[in-house]
């Protein structure tokens, strides 16, 4: 999940590239003013009629290294989660209105109190090595994925689950040990792959609309499609091939210079002079991401919940959702799953500044307080974040100092500052509280342990009824709002870019770049 | 006497080396957070640090890893990268020749254009065109190369001429050399930043040469200017710009970083900076040994350089 912007950000300031990439739009500007039209700059049509089939998409990212996996269930960079959503597929998935669908699966179904969960398994799934897929082989799966000597990164997600059993070929049967009535979300989670019993990392095999063909990591990776693929739609392309850049200039360059088809993930500041350019298209996408300030209940100042109120009120959430991500975005309200059915519509927190100032007077900081920022770039945005929230909190008397680090620095003590940041990308309410904001979470950011809440979350892990469970989550949702420890001031959207002759492109609210990497809709058409 | 010095010379470096080799592999160690955190991310739980831990022996105490990777190396084995399991050899040795290619085509090109540039510029002394390359150079001489690469890359990539690729991309089993094409423009880079020092020491040297009296002495004796220049006063200049050239090759094996890094070129500085960011000591301390071994070679070789063609030193006494 922990996509790496691992260079361009901590070498260059992004107001820079942003002036940068300006500057280089701004040329090529003037230049089509000027003489009108050099070859393939005039207005392109656009796509019409039925996908073609055919043709090598090329993709590039900033992202990876070294570390690269070609094995979905420990994806950690965005070229890992783009290989395992290629390569790979889950039982379950959100599709591009974030509406949970099956996928390897027909069904997932619990049982009245959400401790056995019963998957029933398409009967006409074929690994890419024309082998068919079995319960056994999903049975495996899950037991990889959970293995206590080597977990992967769904491990965290299915705590609950005790055993895995095969009841026939095509029914697996899950028992938790601890009731989770969003089991059927965590399947859907890119890096739950569905591999064979015997998977091998060697030759790694999976279901997914395209197969290894070479990889190179930290440089290339080139898939084929897959023959067997079960999908009904796809896959077009012959081949993917998915580029890793360490930069951002380098990657818009390539952009320009038809080097690549299509890139994840473009800053903000430079979608409107890269969609200015006739031969390019950006895909802006409204995804439930968010990069939070995080800041901890349990150690001063922030385990007074007057100043964790006054940090949020102190912010202004529309400048940041414009100096932040260029407008494209929305405020947020302090809570997260903003698709969650149950997602609350409390009154929408504002600046207030005047109110801020008497909460910290009353906390027994009336001449204001300082604190330290911990801020490193773990995701486009985060760093711009943290300076526009500096110069705000700073009118409620309070002195952010910035602690800026590096990757692996800010990993190192990750969990542990006392006001930092984060990001996550879409979820549901109980997958991310289970992830970030419970007393057991992994990744409990605020050290957040406040038992009404749990208690509450607890009661809607083991609800199946949906009316109920909304109710339960609303007024945990009550609790996160009136004092937890995040400030959530927005959600972000995701934009790429490509160049007009691809097709097959749909905004996905999952927060994943290049529609949720479902290239398998993706084709190539005539260059016009 | 030339044999005597090589050989004195290549002891202090087997010293160096050893002394760089450790000073890196425990500062790399210095640096915040650890190579499981690194490649883990966010998702780094504690079970899944300890499983990365015990899989790479990194609880095991520094000096004992140390000691084990010297002892490694006597018989050409550098250790085992922490990111990717894989032997270091094998995963530098590809980026050796990619940017040795990339180092060695600037230097082929700027080297003689830097020494005819200078030549040029000192017989043109004071005049339109000796101001021209002298500005020229000056300026090119102070822009980062950075901002050069964005300039090409801008001219003749992306926004005016969109005839040359702006970044590096070989399918996986080729070689960089087999796209001509994509080295263009990261070996101008390199080129137009070298080629101004090389220049600009020539045209000193040379001047300084030129009045020197034994260049007076020929020319008074009626020897043919073109033979005054080529026989007395070149080789005399040489020999500092040597030095001048070395420093900058020894510049190039490490400020090919930032050339690499903008051109998404695969070679060694791409490599460091991948190990770095996971702290590989092992892959960090290998790159960093080649890159001293580079600045010892050269050196050397214009060290040489300085003697050939210095008499006094050529003949016995000397330093």
């Amino acid at each position: 999940m922990g996509s790496a912007t691992r260079l361009s950000d901590s070498k260059w300031t992004p107001t820079r590239r942003a002036f940068l990439g300006g500057a280089t739009m701004t040329g090529l500007g003037a230049l089509l003013a000027a003489c009108g039209g050099t070859p393939g700059t005039g207005p392109a049509s656009e796509l019409t009629g039925p996908p073609q089939k055919g043709g090598t998409l090329r993709v590039g990212f900033v992202g990876g290294g070294a570390a690269d996996t070609l094995d979905g269930a420990v994806a950690t960079n965005i070229g890992d989660v783009a290989r395992a959503i290629l390569m790979y597929n889950t039982l379950m998935y959100h599709d591009d209105d974030y509406e949970l669908r099956p996928m390897l699966a027909t069904s997932v179904t619990s049982n009245a109190d959400a401790t056995v969960w019963t998957a029933s398994l398409r009967a006409d799934i074929k690994f890419c090595d024309g082998r068919p897929m079995t319960a056994d082989d999903v049975v495996a799966s899950i037991e990889r994925i959970i293995d206590p000597d080597d977990p992967k990164n769904g491990g965290a997600g299915l705590a609950s689950v005790d055993t895995v059993i095969a009841i026939d070929e095509h029914t697996v049967e899950f028992h938790l040990a601890t009731p989770d009535s969003a089991l059927d979300d965590v399947l859907s989670n890119y890096d739950i792959t569905i591999v064979p019993a015997d998977f091998d990392i060697e030759n790694p095999v999976g279901t997914g609309p395209f197969m290894l063909d070479r990889f190179v990591a930290a440089q290339m990776t080139v898939l084929q499609a897959n023959p067997y693929y079960w999908g009904d739609e796809g896959p077009y392309l012959d081949s993917v091939e998915l580029l890793n850049f360490n930069d951002t200039d380098a990657l818009i360059n390539a952009l320009l210079s038809t080097q690549v088809d299509v890139v994840a993930q473009i800053p903000a500041a430079l979608s409107e002079v890269i969609a200015a350019d006739q031969r390019m298209r950006v895909l802006d996408s409204e995804t439930g991401m968010w990069l939070p300030f995080t800041m901890r209940t349990d150690v001063a100042p922030f385990d007074d919940e007057r100043v964790r109120q006054a940090f949020r009120l102190a912010i202004d959430r529309d400048q940041m959702v414009n100096q932040v991500f260029s407008g494209h975005g929305r405020v947020a309200n302090d809570m997260f799953g903003p698709y969650d059915p149950a997602y609350p519509d409390f009154p929408q927190r504002t600046q207030d500044i005047a109110e801020a100032k008497r909460l910290l007077a009353e906390a027994g900081y009336p001449d204001g307080l300082e604190v330290e920022l911990v801020t490193a770039p773990i995701q486009a945005g985060v760093v711009e974040a943290a300076q526009v929230y500096a110069e705000q909190a700073a009118q409620a008397g309070i002195t952010v100092t910035i602690n800026r680090m590096d990757l692996t620095t800010y990993w190192g003590g990750y969990l542990e500052y006392p006001f930092s940041q984060s990001f996550w990308y879409t979820r549901n309410f109980l997958p991310q509280a289970n992830n970030g904001t419970m007393p057991d979470s992994p990744f409990n950011e605020t050290h957040w342990t406040d038992e009404e809440f749990a208690n509450l979350v607890g009661q809607a892990r083991s609800e199946t009824d949906q009316a109920a469970r909304v109710q339960l989550i609303e007024q945990a949702q009550q609790i996160l709002y009136e004092r937890g420890g995040l400030i959530i001031w927005g959600f972000g959207d995701q934009l790429d870019a490509y160049q007009s002759y691809v097709g097959g492109f749909v905004p996905n609210k999952t927060g994943l770049p290049l529609s949720g990497f479902q290239l398998h809709r993706v084709w190539i058409g005539d260059i016009s | 006497m030339i044999v005597r010095l090589i050989a004195k010379r290549l002891g202090v470096s087997i010293i160096i080396l050893f002394v760089v080799s450790m000073l890196i592999f425990f500062a790399t160690l210095l640096l915040p957070g650890d190579p499981a955190q690194a490649i883990l991310g966010q998702q780094a739980t504690p079970e899944r640090i300890a499983a990365i831990h015990e899989q790479m022996n990194l609880d095991d105490p520094a000096w004992q890893r140390y000691l084990l990777w010297l002892a490694g190396i006597f018989h050409g084995d550098f250790g085992v990268s922490v990111a990717t399991s894989q032997p270091v050899s094998a995963l530098i040795g590809e980026r050796v020749g990619a940017s040795l290619v990339l180092m060695i085509s600037a230097a082929v090109i700027s080297i003689p254009a830097g020494i005819l540039i200078g030549i040029f510029s000192a017989l043109h002394r004071g005049r339109p065109a000796d101001s021209a390359v002298t500005g020229i150079s000056l300026v090119l001489a102070a822009l980062p190369e950075f901002v050069i690469g964005i300039a090409l890359v801008t001219l003749f990539s992306t926004s005016v001429f969109r005839v040359l690729p702006a970044v590096t991309m070989q399918p996986p089993g080729t070689r960089v050399w087999d796209f001509p094409a994509q080295l263009i423009l990261p070996v101008a880079v390199l080129v137009l930043v070298v080629t101004p020092y090389i220049a600009r020491m020539m045209r000193a040297t040379m001047l300084e040469v030129l009045d020197s009296g034994y260049v007076e002495m020929a020319r008074l004796k009626g020897v043919p200017e073109r033979r005054v220049i080529l026989r007395h006063a070149l080789p005399h200049a040489i020999g500092p710009v040597a030095q001048v050239i070395a420093i900058q090759l020894a510049w190039m094996a490490g400020g090919v970083v930032v050339v690499e890094f903008l051109f998404r070129y695969p070679g060694l500085g791409q490599a460091l900076i991948d190990a770095v960011n996971y702290r590989d000591v092992m892959v960090v301390v290998a790159i960093t040994m080649i890159i001293a071994v580079v600045y010892i070679v050269v050196n050397l070789l214009a060290d040489i350089v300085g003697i050939l063609t210095n008499p006094k030193l050529r003949t016995g006494g000397g330093k």
